[in-house]
């Protein structure tokens, strides 16, 4: 059995013929890539000692698409749209980080109504996330019907995505600058009609999974990891407030006006896989008092900074102003300049501190970006949560992980 | 605050604090502020200054960073290093911080950094056969060859420049 009472040692590959605790030999099993609970591809050398784990070694990379040298050869404005598509069940975050950074360099602030819009979109896909999260886990635990209620309720989200950005996933919507377009009246009532409806669908979840004798024996004790220990890991979202520890970007370091907000930060002390669902659980309900207190109090304005060197002019000015043509086929063809320098912004998505690290050298490409993902990092304890479980809890820890490994692989 | 000859530079940049450490003292500057308080490491990374106009008064190419956190009072810091060498060399951190171990194997991976006494420093997101480091500037973006494609001669040379 390996030591996991260093941090940070490396993994190593197994030695064959070591003798396991039940007098047989260790056996190891490649978990993966394809398999269907690893949500996504990700692959697990697995010694197991009978049935239990006894060593675990990660292997990533297989979703490696190269997202950061992308961005290095596309414009400011360009880049946003692979910022979409490393954790793609989360863009607007991605998007939210990435637009913070640049505005962060370019020193401007967006009007109260691209925040209150930025949140609104924020908080939705926090929802959608969560539901993907439920949905999925719910059928690897044997709770096959939880997919079918949360997909329900994902679709209605995707549905208000394509109504607000034109596009359902990757909607590419916050930006440097701004927002792509202001909510269309459709956009908003459909909005209201979510808001009324979430918190009784919340309630119908909790009542599939919350007492479920099944769920809580699958999930209660499992993967634990305590607070002390999720703190020295690195460990964000819902990682580290199931493990008790009220940290949220939201709260603890505001961006985007989340100061104005009342919500409460969701926590638990359970520290196992029961405790990250009661978390995400109240992360939903909290999500869906912010969009009303963000919908009620939606400012009016303009969703943009005005600045015609960062985003084009409107539509209707083109035929009138020759300015700003010349601003118009700028931007479309050379794209701005940020000012030389870095920045870093984070952001709490559904997964945890989903950071953007912009470097400028002064010109309209990014020198460097770089996305600190909490899949990457939550992901690294994995080992340490699956000692000596079974190989069926393994599956309950993955999942209650929540990492996308387009998000761990980039 | 750790000690004042390891620091040689340090400065604000777009409102984020930064400090830079000579590349021999970063575990003592890193494991002092690790004492200090800033014991999250939120990433590092690399970045690489490879013909970079706009900052000629930094010294080489490449420039790792590290952004640490303090969370009781929620202060961050970014500490640079300039490694030398080719490939550059720096002492690893992976016992000082949870995520510096996967966190460098990826700067490893993407830009031959050599973190000095990592357990295991091999590539993590690229192929163990891989020739190259994808992200340094030099490296060709679509010189990679296109397998089952009709345009296969075409792709097999990379172009020149990237």
């Amino acid at each position: 059995m390996t030591d996991t009472s260093t941090i940070g040692q490396g993994v190593t590959l197994t030695a064959t013929g070591q003798q396991g605790a039940f007098g047989g030999e260790l056996l190891t099993v490649n978990f993966g890539p394809h398999h269907p609970s690893t949500h996504g591809v990700l692959r697990l050398i697995v010694d197991l000692d009978g049935e239990q784990v006894r060593r675990l070694t990660p292997v990533i990379g297989y979703l490696h698409t190269g997202i950061e040298k992308q961005a290095e050869a596309l414009r400011w404005q360009q880049a946003v749209v692979v910022t979409d598509r490393h954790d793609y069940l989360s863009p607007p975050f991605n998007n939210l980080s990435y637009a913070l950074a640049v505005e962060k360099l370019l020193g401007v602030e967006v009007p109260p109504r691209a925040q209150a819009l930025r949140v609104i979109m924020c908080e939705l896909t926090r929802i959608s996330s969560h539901l993907v999260w439920l949905g999925t886990s719910g059928i690897e635990l044997g709770a096959s019907t939880m997919l079918m209620y949360c997909f329900r309720e994902r679709d209605t989200i995707l549905n208000m995505n394509e109504e607000i950005s034109g596009f359902r996933m990757h909607t590419s919507y916050i930006r440097p600058g701004g927002v792509m377009a202001d909510a269309t009246p459709r956009f908003l009532e459909m909005l209201d009609t979510f808001i009324r409806r979430m918190p009784g669908y919340v309630d119908e979840y909790e009542a599939l999974l919350t007492m479920n004798p099944i769920f809580r024996s699958r999930t209660i004790g499992i993967g634990r990891l305590s607070a002390e220990n999720a703190k020295v890991l690195g460990a964000t979202g819902p990682m580290l407030r199931g493990s008790g520890v009220p940290w949220d970007l939201r709260k603890s370091m505001p961006y985007s006006g989340y100061e104005n907000y009342d919500f409460q930060v969701a926590t638990s002390d359970m520290c196992d896989c029961y405790g990250r669902y009661l978390v995400r659980i109240k992360e939903m309900r909290e999500s869906v008092k912010i969009l009303r207190q963000a919908l009620d109090r939606l400012p009016d304005g303009p969703v943009n900074i005005d600045d015609r060197k960062v985003l084009p002019p409107p539509r209707e000015e083109l035929e009138t102003s020759m300015e700003a043509v010349i601003h118009h086929f700028k931007l479309f063809t050379e794209g701005y300049s940020v000012p030389a320098g870095d920045a870093y912004a984070a952001v709490e998505s559904g997964r945890g501190e989903n950071g953007t690290y912009v470097v400028s050298d002064g010109t309209h490409k990014p020198r460097r970006v770089k996305f600190r993902s909490a899949s990457f990092v939550n992901l690294q304890p994995l080992e340490r949560l699956a000692m000596n479980h079974y190989v069926a809890d393994l599956v309950a820890i993955i999942g209650s992980a929540d990492t996308v490994l387009g998000d761990v692989d980039r | 605050m750790i000690a004042d000859n390891l620091i040689t530079d340090r400065g604000v940049t777009a409102g984020d604090d930064w400090i830079t450490v000579d590349a021999t003292g970063v575990r003592a500057a890193l494991g002092g502020l690790r004492d200090q308080g800033y014991r999250l490491l939120v990433f590092l990374t690399c970045v690489d200054h490879l013909n970079d106009l706009s900052r000629p008064q930094w010294p080489g190419r490449y420039e790792l960073v590290y952004q640490l956190r303090n969370m009781e009072t929620r202060e961050q810091l970014r500490v640079r290093v300039f490694p030398d060498g080719d490939p550059p060399r720096v002492e690893s951190v992976h016992d000082l911080f949870g995520p510096a171990n996967w966190d460098e194997r990826e700067t490893y991976d993407m830009f031959g950094v050599v973190f000095e006494g990592h357990p295991d420093l091999t590539r993590i997101l690229m192929p163990d056969d891989w020739v190259g480091h994808p992200l340094r500037r030099d490296y060709p973006v679509g010189g990679e060859p296109v397998e089952f494609s009709e345009e296969h001669e075409m792709w097999l040379t990379p172009p020149p420049t990237a």
